[in-house]
């Protein structure tokens, strides 16, 4: 009895060293599930495309608390700039008499150096017309080519451009007069962008009509890719049958604002919005204002497919905010669920990340993002934080792969997308790109192979028609020679036993 | 035994029903030459045939998920509907001066199956050597297979009931809106069962929880 006793302690003692000795039965650290969504809308568990690298938060940077941050931005030079939306501040101002006098305002930007360790600057004032001014809840910024940093200084009703030095205001956007804006219009910024001919985009609340685009001089030029209307029919027939006071009180029909904006350097312009259809949250307007997106192989660049029917996860994503990443590359921020969704050129999904949770890494309000070269900067407005997340092995060979693709090395990017489906087996996206790559190598059987994994239809079908092609090619001569062989031993057959039959039909001459 | 339902003649009558399907289906109802469990056969090989489609078509015009095909279900699916159709002809034609009996009209539905497997065969072979723009190839012999089947279930209703055309056509719409009330009627069923059963269950805890 003691010796069995003593056998089990010892085999489970065994046990438990054996399992805490293979690391892969290690609970991962990754506090978020990646998923993509497959060829059949279903979700495929991947490995962790970016994982967290810790955070920044106005405490681990020593100035104080961050206060509901808005916006965070990465200048060319590599600092990043976060606008610090509700930060009490106050300026104390020596007038010419030696009296003191105390100026306060709402909010302050915080630059930061780009290792992310110290800050750079707090730009708590400025100069504006020999002026000391504040900011009041200035909600987005953004740093152009030539280093002016753009403020959309929201309830303050202007976007304040400063130099170099930050100090002193180079130009005030304020107070826009068009013909098509309605009388009385009050301006509120929320976010800024600027291209590289110093157009400036800003999305303004409570201003559907798209994008306000104003020329370098400060002037409002236009509205810049209006989000349509649709409404579904059984909507119109509603209206259609309701009273006049119903029609009154009812909900209007009215496009949804731009949640974020991103521009490239080739001047396309990337607007997220929130779709509560979930369909399309992204939005690529070319220089006419047009919407060129593509909807990749499930038509939807809305964020989640699932849309969770009930519960505290329901609805569709709340896309928040859009950047432009490498190489065709965009990623949106879903606030509902706290997710980065990731998508190529051609609207793709290639991975997600992020979640919802109180750990590093996981989100209570994320409102903005930045790229910081190959990091992902997330801004989180209650946790007060800035979210690093870089890149893993899986994540970089992804965007490795796409970015080849982009460039139409396919061949070169088949190297990688080898290694990702040793990551990944399931990828739907790496076996079409192998797939895609036999195929203009000539090897139509391994692509026949990859493009069916990747479920492509269309391309499966070139690959097929071509291995066909070259199968009747090689056999043509047997295949004839068969066929010959065949009708003529069918024809002697029925000659001799139509000369042995002589049985009549039992439904006779019908 | 067995035999009995499997002789020359019946075999007969089944690969003729193809050619000639009137003269078939008269003498399946007037000389007994038809023969049930050749029907179920048929139907068994059909629901076999169906699942084979799902599992064996060409990645072209295969939209179903292989995780998804259940070839139980689907035989339980084909007879349950075969069943359906024949319960529901059944009853609408007891009222309305069909001539045929239960039996008939299954051996009817049965029969008129072999259409649909023998083009479903072909199609699966050929599906699979197909490009995408030339998958109406398969969609056609498919539809033809369809197309050949419900005529043989119209001239079976319309020969084994002695009706007329038109009175088929009249009492086939019948028997789908009797297939339909009889699954309502089924699920109320259960669903009153369920809560009769749940009251019992009820009582039998609360004894239980207080005795």
């Amino acid at each position: 009895m003691r010796r069995l006793l003593k056998q089990a302690a010892l085999a489970t003692a065994l046990v438990i060293a054996l399992s805490c000795a293979v690391p892969a039965l290690a609970v991962s650290d990754i506090p978020y599930d990646s998923y993509i969504y497959n060829y059949r809308g279903y979700i495929e568990f991947t490995p962790a495309p970016y994982v967290p690298d810790g955070s920044v938060s106005g405490r681990t940077l020593g100035i104080g608390d961050f206060v509901s941050p808005q916006d965070v931005c990465v200048a060319p030079n590599g600092l990043i700039y976060v606008a610090d939306t509700e930060y009490e501040t106050s300026v104390i101002e020596i007038t010419g008499d030696g009296e003191e006098r105390k100026i306060t305002g709402t909010g302050r930007i915080v630059v930061i150096s780009e290792d992310m360790t110290r800050p750079v600057m707090e730009i708590h004032s400025f100069l504006n017309d020999g002026q000391i001014d504040t900011f009041k809840k200035p909600c987005g910024v953004t740093v152009s080519d030539r280093n002016l940093l753009y403020i959309a200084d929201r309830d303050n009703n202007r976007i304040v451009i400063l130099n170099e030095e930050r100090t002193e205001a180079v130009q005030i956007v304020e107070n826009p007069t068009s013909e098509m804006l309605p009388e009385g219009y009050v301006f509120f910024p929320e976010k800024v962008e600027v291209d590289y001919a110093e157009r400036v985009y800003v999305t303004a609340k409570y201003m559907h009509q798209g994008i306000m685009v104003f020329a370098s001089e400060g002037d409002f030029m236009s509205f810049f890719g209006t989000i349509s209307v649709t409404t579904s029919f059984w909507q119109r027939l509603w209206r259609r049958f309701s009273t006049k006071a119903q029609r009154d009180r009812g909900n209007l029909f009215i496009a949804t604002e731009f949640t974020g904006i991103d521009v490239d350097p080739a001047g396309f312009v990337y607007a997220s919005c929130i779709d509560p259809a979930g369909e399309q949250a992204a939005f690529r307007l070319n220089p006419k204002g047009e919407d060129v997106i593509k909807k990749g192989e499930n038509g939807n660049v809305g964020g989640d497919l699932d849309k969770y029917p009930y519960g505290p996860y329901a609805g569709a994503s709340y896309i928040v905010d859009i950047i432009i990443r490498d190489k065709g590359i965009f990623s949106i921020l879903d606030s509902q669920r706290g997710r980065i969704f990731t998508y190529d050129s051609e609207g793709n999904m290639l991975y997600t990340f992020g979640g919802l949770g109180v750990q590093t890494g996981t989100f209570k309000a994320p409102c903005a993002m930045a790229v910081l070269g190959d990091r992902i900067l997330v801004l989180d407005a209650d946790r007060r934080e800035l979210m690093v997340f870089s890149e893993t092995d899986y994540g970089r060979l992804i965007n490795e792969a796409v970015g080849l693709r982009y460039d139409g090395n396919e061949k070169l990017a088949v190297a990688l997308w080898e290694q990702v489906l040793v990551l990944n087996e399931n990828l739907e996206l790496a076996n079409v790109g192998i797939g895609k790559a036999y195929l203009t190598e000539g090897n139509n059987k391994e692509a026949m192979k990859h493009l069916k994994l990747g479920m492509n239809r269309t391309y499966y079908s070139i690959a097929f028609k071509r291995y066909r092609n070259d199968l009747l090619k090689q056999n043509l001569g047997y295949i004839l020679t068969a066929a010959i062989a065949l009708s003529l031993g069918l024809y002697v057959w029925r000659t001799v036993k139509h000369k042995g039959e002589g049985k009549g039909d039992l439904l006779a001459d019908d | 035994m067995i035999k009995q339902y499997f002789t020359q003649d019946r075999l007969y009558y089944f690969k003729k029903t193809l050619s000639s399907p009137s003269d078939c289906f008269y003498e399946i109802r007037y000389r007994e030459q038809g023969s049930v469990p050749l029907a179920l056969i048929t139907v068994f090989i059909f629901s076999v045939c169906y699942t084979m489609d799902k599992i064996f078509a060409g990645f072209i015009v295969n939209t179903v998920d292989p995780r998804d095909v259940n070839g139980l279900f689907d035989f339980a699916a084909i007879f349950l509907i075969v069943f359906l159709f024949s319960i529901g002809n059944w009853s609408i034609t007891c009222l309305m001066g069909g001539e045929g009996r239960f039996k008939d009209i299954l051996t009817v539905t049965g029969y008129s199956l072999i259409p649909l497997i023998i083009t479903f065969i072909p199609a699966i072979i050929i599906s699979n050597g197909l490009a995408a723009n030339e998958d109406v190839f398969y969609f056609i012999i498919l539809g033809f297979g369809l197309v050949w089947t419900a005529v043989l279930i119209l001239i079976g209703i319309m020969t084994v009931h002695n009706y007329t055309l038109v009175k088929t056509f009249a009492t086939l719409f019948l028997t789908f809106l009797a297939m339909f009330l009889i699954i309502f009627l089924a699920l109320l069923l259960f669903d009153l069962l369920n809560q009769v059963i749940i009251f019992f269950e009820n009582i039998y805890i609360e004894l239980v929880a207080r005795g």
